[in-house]
């Protein structure tokens, strides 16, 4: 069962749910709408070979200026949430917002789900399939929540710890 | 409700859920890691056409490694069979593989209750990636439904390779 908006307000006073900072008004039937952070990276690699550390390693950091930045059409872009967000309770999913994807663009690239426990800004799989230009801050995704059947073991992955947006951390050492 | 991994790990148990093999590292929160076979289909031809059969290709790693190249669509296939008869199945990239600038899908994410078999994934990616013979590509997950269970009969059931669209024979049946 997916949680509803006012659901997922309910669970954030229990504490169940987290979603930092948070708006009210963002709050939608089912999910809450979450906004692009200030951090975009791309790799320079012309091959990705996560068993090689130099490629995943050697990337460069754009900050989206304030009159925004042009994401070119089919290059692979990561960026973060503005929010902090997760559940020890619940599991969540992340999609874009129908208006982005109006707009052209994916924010991840067929992996959606949300681990239970993982409390964290998300990195975002950002692709154009043409040329458009984004802001820090804007409305680009929402995130929905949904019961657990059975006993949970909390995410305790590479990513856990995350606190902007994070390349791959696939590696030989920790495929 | 989606399963979380102890669940997942109790229907396998039980035989409720066909994940083979299985091996419970592979077991996340809400989900099951499955990993990539070394064989791949990819079309040859350069239209699609959904009312006709199309002629592919059959590709195979070389030493257990295959370059993905911009643009282009591999068919690719889980190693493990997998499906349920109890619990509806969604799959997704696991985010190490996303973040890596690929699609394991093409937003068909939804399998059906009944079907067990390997699943067909999409590669789609954004630059030259490679990508190795029992990677953990992406994960299965599972959701308890609501209602009468009536079992999938489709066209893909017990699927032991990458398979190609059959979209032609729906389209075909429809314009007969």
């Amino acid at each position: 069962m997916i949680l509803t908006g006012p659901e997922i307000r309910r669970r954030m006073r229990d504490g169940a749910i987290v979603i930092d900072p948070f708006d009210p008004s963002c709050l939608e039937p089912n999910s809450y709408c979450f906004h692009l952070g200030g951090s975009l990276i791309v790799y320079r690699s012309a091959l990705i070979d996560y068993l090689s550390d130099e490629t995943l390693a050697d990337v460069e950091t754009i900050e989206i200026p304030a009159g925004g930045y042009v994401l070119e059409p089919l290059r692979f872009y990561l960026g973060h949430t503005l929010e902090r967000m997760g559940s020890r309770r619940h599991a969540a999913e992340l999609y874009a917002r129908l208006s982005t994807s109006l707009a052209g663009i994916f924010i991840q690239t067929s992996a959606p789900l949300g681990h239970t426990g993982a409390v964290i800004p998300w990195t975002l799989e950002i692709v154009a399939i043409h040329a458009v230009r984004i802001y820090a801050g804007m409305p680009i995704g929402k995130i929905c929540f949904w019961e657990n059947f059975g006993a949970i073991r909390a995410y305790a992955g590479r990513y856990s710890v995350s606190t902007s947006v994070v390349q791959s951390r696939l590696s030989g050492a920790n495929p | 409700m989606i399963l979380t991994g102890s669940q997942i790990v109790e229907e396998v148990r039980c035989g409720r859920i066909v994940i083979d093999p299985f091996d419970e590292a592979a077991v996340n929160p809400n989900s099951y890691n499955f990993t990539l076979s070394e064989t791949f289909r990819v079309y040859a031809c350069d239209v699609i056409d959904t009312r006709k059969e199309n002629p592919t290709e059959l590709i195979r790693m070389v030493d257990r490694e295959l370059i993905l190249q911009p643009g282009r669509l591999y068919l690719a296939v889980t190693r493990e069979r997998i499906g349920s008869n109890h619990y509806a199945p969604t799959y997704a990239a696991r985010s190490s593989v996303a973040r890596l600038g690929m699609f394991i899908n093409l937003s068909a994410p939804l399998g059906d209750i009944g079907f067990v078999g390997r699943w067909t994934l999409q590669l789609y990616c954004l630059h030259p990636i490679r990508v190795y013979d029992g990677m953990r590509i992406g994960q299965m997950m599972f959701w308890r439904p609501s209602g009468r269970i009536e079992l999938y009969h489709g066209k893909y059931q017990g699927a032991s390779g990458p398979m190609a669209s059959q979209i032609y024979k729906d389209v075909q049946k429809q314009f007969a």
